[in-house]
């Protein structure tokens, strides 16, 4: 931190909210517009989806399996489980309470097995039947364009889960500090109900 | 150690400029001032480079045919980087990331934005974003057009397209994040008094923008995302042979990139406000209609995007629809340019430089925006689309509006931000070059492109040369008018005379602070009242500026 003396010196201004639940305040406003943004990152994509979908509507899955649904129903599983572990965390975090670096580690580890589960759903869907996966159909792409989009939002979400459980782990969060780990599980759930929209449209999309 | 200023405000000596030192300073800086200061040097730089690549362009249409010096492909790389620079580089972040940044705030009367080490952020994502277009130059450039259309961009053999487009892609993040904070900051720090409708007209514009900002650059982000992936594994989505669909290319990119049309004007549209209100001294005519027009701009500007594609072959009932809803975008545009002439009728108008850019606004919108009605009208868009007159056209409206209100801000504000005065005299010289220059180089187009010139060619019919070498005339008369304009800009700096806290009788809270601004804007918590009740004002000599005299009645909020 000696390197960016002034981004995180007690002294910096680094807000201009006179107490802290103004500042609450802003951020989650900060943050809900930030989720609106990443909505309208996948609905994008959702809607390039079904537009081509729709297109090929007689050859879309023509020679070509379903994703595999038992990998996808578990990492589904797993990823619902931590959007309730992180509520777990938040509430803890709200009330100062020592559970709440075990629930934020829970959420953690949740992350890292969905992520897992969605690489083996990869591998199983080139294994299966798209031996080359650079030259097979916008089907297969599509699916791995939307979980991979998905997937990296998941990724870059592990950054600020490792900082939130770092200090949930020291119990840093009380009553009047729980900003960053408020804003960490609002992330979190968004990501949460982003999958469930993506799963049905996938889901529904491979059905002829 | 303190002073008083001319408006009475007590406020230390150290301003924003001297508060600390060195350059590191400035590069992890979270003021907001240095931040737009920033801001301002690196897009000003970017329009440096982008004019060249446009005076290349029109050095090459003197000649119809080939020229030693550039071959047709570099041609396409020069339109292509001047396009690219001009749009992503300069216009989206000037008007909002350097004077929005600067004076949001401060006419707020808060402290900062609301997110300040966000701010800065989003500085680095557009030096980020600047550096990957520099790469992707170096990489072998791209002649994609700014507009990436497919199939082209995933088959052109230029090496530098994937690079050009992670770089806006990185852009467009750095856009959203402005607008994040502008928002947050506009609905948050409002201090007691500064209700919605005692906001300045720019804070309404730069509110409209950053809503467009937030709304339509996802949109962006998925395309440009799409395009690399196509580019990169060809997976089809834009090619028919695959099953895929180049125009679902063109309905993204234009559902962002028209309601980008919009993110560059609002905000010129609120400095011309501004500009129009102070420099003619006169309560601005229909606050609430400017106001809402600019709301109005912000959600029309997503249900056009069809125009553009007229010649693309979507059904005939969007065509019309689309013709429709374009039109319907004139009613709040008229509204604005109605009430700015409204607003100067039997002003105390002062012709000093910004009024001056302030007016040329109004010509050059007006202009831009009627040779928009043949271009909606799906008749005769037949006839124009893909010639000159699309480039003459949006030249009014991205340059000769958007960017001539920029440089009106850059002098309505620059004794505020720099503390000095620059010569009136050298000003408006420069900006008669440019106004001259402008109509000489784009008016021409106009008649270019009705008589079938397309846009982008290298070699054209020798029946056009003459109209080529006017146009090409022109840009070097505005080149000249910009140089000049630096020149004088860059002198007042180090020559110039002091200025005072309100060298032009404004009274929104910024014309409240001292020139350059203190460390935190306001020593005291500012007194808010009607940003456009000038009737209290008097000048002081001694100060050479403007202050409140204090036996005037009180400011009545009469919008």
């Amino acid at each position: 931190m000696k390197l960016f003396p002034t981004l995180f010196s007690a002294n910096a201004r680094v807000t201009p909210f006179g107490d802290a639940s103004a500042r609450l305040d802003a951020g989650r406003m900060g943050m809900w517009i930030f989720l609106a943004v990443l909505a309208l990152l996948f609905l994008s994509a959702i809607f390039g989806y079904l537009f081509v979908r729709i297109e090929n509507a007689a050859t879309w899955m023509q020679g070509s399996p379903p994703p595999p649904p038992a990998i996808l129903l578990s990492s589904t599983a797993a990823l619902l489980l931590s959007s309730w572990t992180m509520h777990c965390a938040l509430r803890a975090a709200q009330r100062g309470d020592k559970t709440q670096g075990k629930w934020m580690l829970a959420t953690l580890a949740l992350a890292l097995l969905f992520l897992v589960l969605q690489a083996f759903a990869w591998v199983q869907l080139i294994q299966l039947h798209l031996t080359n996966p650079f030259t097979t159909g916008l089907y297969a792409w599509m699916f791995y364009v939307l979980t991979g989009l998905h997937a990296l939002h998941v990724f870059g979400g592990l950054v600020p889960l490792c900082a939130t459980t770092a200090r949930a782990r020291r119990c840093e969060y009380g009553p009047n500090d729980f900003g960053g780990a408020l804003y960490t599980a609002m992330y979190w759930h968004f990501l949460d109900g982003a999958w469930i929209v993506l799963y049905i449209t996938l889901l529904l999309g491979s059905s002829s | 150690m303190t002073t008083l200023t001319p408006s009475g405000h007590a406020a230390s000596t150290d301003n924003y400029l001297t508060f600390t030192r060195g350059i590191k300073s400035w590069m992890f800086t979270l003021d907001h001032k240095r931040i737009g200061v920033m801001y301002l040097i690196s897009v000003l730089a970017s329009f440096f480079v982008g004019g060249l690549f446009a005076l290349i362009v029109r050095t090459k249409l003197l000649t119809p045919g080939e020229v030693t010096w550039i071959d047709a492909d570099q041609y396409n790389q020069a339109f292509t980087l001047h396009g690219a620079i001009m749009v992503f580089l300069v216009i989206i972040p000037s008007i909002p990331g350097a004077l929005g940044n600067f004076v949001l705030p401060i006419m707020l009367g808060a402290k900062d934005v609301a997110f300040p080490r966000l701010n800065l952020f989003s500085y680095y994502l557009w030096i980020t974003g600047a550096l990957l277009s520099v790469y992707a130059l170096l990489a072998g450039g791209f002649d994609t057009g700014w507009t990436f259309y497919t199939p082209y961009s995933t088959s052109t053999e230029t090496a530098g397209v994937i690079p050009v487009v992670m770089g806006v892609f990185v852009l467009g993040f750095s856009s959203i994040f402005t607008g994040l904070n502008f928002v947050v900051t506009i609905h948050k720090l409002r201090p007691p008094g500064m209700t919605w409708f005692r906001m300045p007209l720019l804070l309404w514009a730069l509110y409209a923008t950053a809503l467009i900002q937030v709304l339509a650059t996802p949109v962006l982000g998925i395309t440009l995302l799409l395009l690399i992936i196509e580019r990169a594994f060809g997976i089809g989505i834009f090619d028919p042979g695959m099953g895929g669909d180049p125009v679902l290319f063109q309905h993204f990119f234009w559902f962002y990139s028209h309601p980008a049309v919009y993110i560059m004007i609002l905000p010129g549209m609120g400095i011309i406000s501004e500009i129009i209100a102070v420099h003619s001294h006169r309560q601005i005519f229909g606050y609430r209609f400017i106001a809402f027009s600019s709301i109005a701009i912000a959600v029309f500007s997503f249900l056009v995007w069809g125009h553009h594609m007229f010649t693309s072959g979507q059904s005939p009932l969007m065509n019309v629809v689309f013709s429709f809803i374009t039109f319907s975008v004139a009613i709040p545009s008229a509204i604005k340019v109605f009430n700015w002439l409204a607003t100067l009728y039997k002003g105390a108008i002062a012709l000093n430089t910004a009024m001056l850019y302030g007016l040329a606004f109004m010509f050059l919108f007006t202009i831009g925006g009627l040779t928009g009605l043949p271009l909606g009208t799906l008749n005769t868009d037949i006839h124009l689309h893909d010639t000159y007159f699309v480039v003459a056209h949006f030249h009014y409206v991205m340059m000769g509006s958007a960017l001539i209100a920029m440089i009106g801000g850059i002098h309505h504000w620059w004794p505020k931000m720099f503390g000095v005065m620059f010569s009136e005299f050298w000003g408006r010289i420069g900006c008669t070059l440019v106004f001259v220059g402008f109509n000489v180089a784009f008016f021409t187009q106009f008649m270019l492109g009705s008589q079938g010139m397309p846009r982008r060619y290298y070699q054209y019919q020798p029946e056009f040369q003459t109209y080529h070498i006017v146009s090409t005339m022109g840009a070097y008369c505005m080149a000249l008018g910009f140089f000049l304009t630096g020149a004088y800009l860059l002198h007042s700096l180090f020559f110039g005379k002091k200025a005072p806290a309100n060298p032009w009788g404004g009274r929104s809270l910024e014309w409240q602070c001292t020139s350059p601004p203190p460390h935190d804007n306001f020593s005291t918590t500012p007194s808010v009242g009607n940003p456009y009740d000038f009737s209290d004002l008097r000048w002081n000599e001694a100060e050479q500026g403007y202050e409140v005299d204090p036996n005037a009645a009180p400011a009545k909020d009469t919008h």
